[in-house]
């Protein structure tokens, strides 16, 4: 039987005296693609924060790729996200000031080392070769998204975290970015994607759903 | 602003860097308007000052150096003038005219300077000799010394504020004529540009070169043109000193700034895996280039700026040093990774909270 890759085990989080997490337990295997769904407040974002090492859990653990999250130190934290985690954000986070190709090329600084020419053949492969200089401002909310994508994927991190990737995308560029979506997850690549759409959670391989920070029910999708 | 509070430094700073290094120069060359500052002279005989013959004069001639911008021997007679019914004892200097009117250029001439050195028609007279004996130029006056005498046309009129003005200046071998002298002169005054060491370095050469003779320098002048050097040096330090302090401050305010707007970049870094001193590294580099940008810019601005104040203030050229440049450059960016240093700051903030908006 293949190991899971991530491994959640009665996890919860507290702020402030508000349950946002509440013993929530699930395995993820290497190259599944998972939606985490529920209605907003239900802990999805909690959920994918504490797995991409940006928030700590206040009780249980979570296991990825052999490596218990809670416990690492704030430089370990680091490296692990540098190291492992691929983030993709509703509001796509890119740096105002830099071009398509320095926001790829600022991930890969973060992990080792700057190479412009792997960077571009990342922007190359979500079909953004002629936007390579750029700015965001420059670019639509579409193109924004796949340049999120390519820094996402440029040190070919164990797990994609994609927290509503198309949440602020119209109707065309939501499809070009969920088609891109899913050739990764045909390449291999393992995906855990927060949405509030049926349609798009029927797309994964399960989906994981949670009402008031607790787990309700997954759903093995049939293909 | 960063880069406008460092454009700004750096002109500032520029600017006075290169009327610094232009300050010694230039203004020990503008002090030579005021005369001569070092005097070649025969050691007195018994009671009267002693003459030096004019070969000596050129030996001083071929000891000629950048630094000797000019030099013009005196012969003094204490004869009578007379002008119509007026008459005064007064004192005849003979002179080079072209050469005293190189090493004098601060006096203010009523009239023409005499030309050629060896004119035996004209003359020039100081200020009070002129009130006294009644001239203005084209009246004439007869000089008289020891039984020899001049009838000399005024061309000019000199007010000098000193004892020129009672003085009657007459070409160098008719001087030598009256007095009966043959070849001599009483002394020699020598203008010296530099700093007080390079002065005194002109003199030591002099003094070897010239045995039997005195080689002094003019020490009031000299030392009035030291202090007031050093004090334009201090100051022009000083303020390049509370230029530097105030750049810091308006590119700490900026970067401080810069910090605030950048909070939500350091959060989106933090969370792309950077850590604090990557993050750091990458502001430090934009500090850099700012400190580089705005040096350049700011080293243009400044020595136009210098040409200016130079032009205004000192009423002297500056020329661009290009030493100033690579020195703006470093003084610019060490204060803007000075500025930078409050970013390190944002090393406490939390990506989670960054992206959820807080």
């Amino acid at each position: 039987m293949m190991a899971a890759l991530v491994q959640v085990e009665d996890i919860s989080k507290t702020y402030a005296g508000l349950r946002a997490l509440d013993s929530v337990s699930f395995e993820v295997l290497a190259g599944e693609w998972i939606a985490i769904m529920g209605p907003s407040g239900s802990g999805k974002t909690t959920l994918i924060n504490i797995l991409g090492g940006l928030d700590r859990p206040t009780g249980g653990c979570a296991i990825v790729d052999s490596v218990d999250v809670g416990t690492l130190g704030e430089r370990e934290l680091t490296r692990y996200r540098a190291e492992k985690i691929g983030f993709v954000f509703q509001q796509f986070h890119l740096v105002p000031y830099l071009s398509a190709l320095e926001n790829v090329m600022l991930a890969q600084y973060f992990h080792s080392i700057a190479d412009e020419a792997e960077a571009a053949e990342a922007l190359k492969r979500v079909g953004l070769s002629e936007r390579l200089n750029h700015l965001p401002s420059q670019l639509s909310g579409g193109e924004q998204q796949r340049v999120a994508l390519a820094r996402a994927l440029i040190n070919h991190p164990k797990i994609i975290l994609a927290d509503e990737p198309t949440g602020n995308l119209d109707e065309a560029n939501e499809r070009i970015v969920l088609e891109l979506l899913q050739e990764l997850h045909q390449a291999g690549h393992t995906i855990l994607l927060v949405t509030h759409s049926a349609e798009i959670g029927r797309m994964a391989d399960r989906r994981i759903e949670l009402a008031h920070g607790r787990l309700m029910q997954i759903v093995a999708n049939v293909t | 602003m960063a880069l406008i509070a460092v454009i700004s430094g750096a002109a500032v700073c520029a600017a006075l860097l290169n009327l610094d290094l232009d300050a010694t120069n230039k203004f020990t060359r503008e002090f030579r308007v005021f005369g001569a500052n070092v005097v070649v002279s025969a050691p007195q005989t018994g009671d009267a000052a002693g003459t030096m013959d004019v070969g000596e004069i050129e030996r001083i001639e071929q000891l000629r150096s950048p630094q000797i911008v000019g030099i013009a021997p005196y012969l003094y007679l204490s004869a009578e003038a007379q002008a119509g019914e007026n008459k005064a004892a007064v004192i005849v200097t003979g002179t080079w005219f072209d050469a005293a009117q190189q090493m004098n250029s601060s006096w203010k001439v009523d009239g023409n300077w005499v030309s050629g050195r060896e004119n035996r028609t004209d003359c020039m007279v100081g200020e009070q000799v002129a009130a006294r004996l009644g001239l203005v130029p084209s009246h004439s006056v007869k000089v008289q010394y020891a039984g020899r005498e001049a009838v000399l046309r005024v061309v000019g009129v000199i007010t000098a504020g000193s004892s020129e003005d009672s003085q009657i200046f007459i070409a160098l071998p008719l001087a030598q004529e009256l007095g009966g002298l043959g070849a001599r002169a009483s002394l020699v005054q020598i203008s010296v540009r530099g700093s007080a060491p390079e002065v005194e370095n002109v003199i030591g050469r002099l003094t070897l070169a010239l045995p039997g003779l005195q080689v002094r320098p003019l020490h009031q002048l000299a030392e009035a043109e030291g202090r007031l050097l050093e004090r334009i040096r201090g100051l022009l330090f000083a303020t390049v000193v509370l230029i530097l302090a105030l750049t810091s401050l308006g590119v700490l305010a900026a970067m401080a700034g810069l910090a605030l707007e950048r909070r939500g970049d350091v959060g989106l870094m933090k969370a792309l895996g950077g850590s604090v001193q990557k993050i750091m590294r990458f502001f430090m580099a934009e500090a850099t280039v700012i400190g580089f940008v705005g040096g350049t810019i700011g080293f243009a601005i400044g020595m136009l700026l210098s040409q200016w104040i130079g032009q205004r203030v000192f009423s002297v050229s500056i020329t661009p040093h290009l030493i100033v440049l690579p020195a703006t450059l470093a003084l610019m960016v060490l204060v803007s990774l000075a500025g930078a240093l409050p970013l390190r700051l944002l090393g406490r903030v939390r990506p989670s909270e960054i992206l959820r908006g807080e």
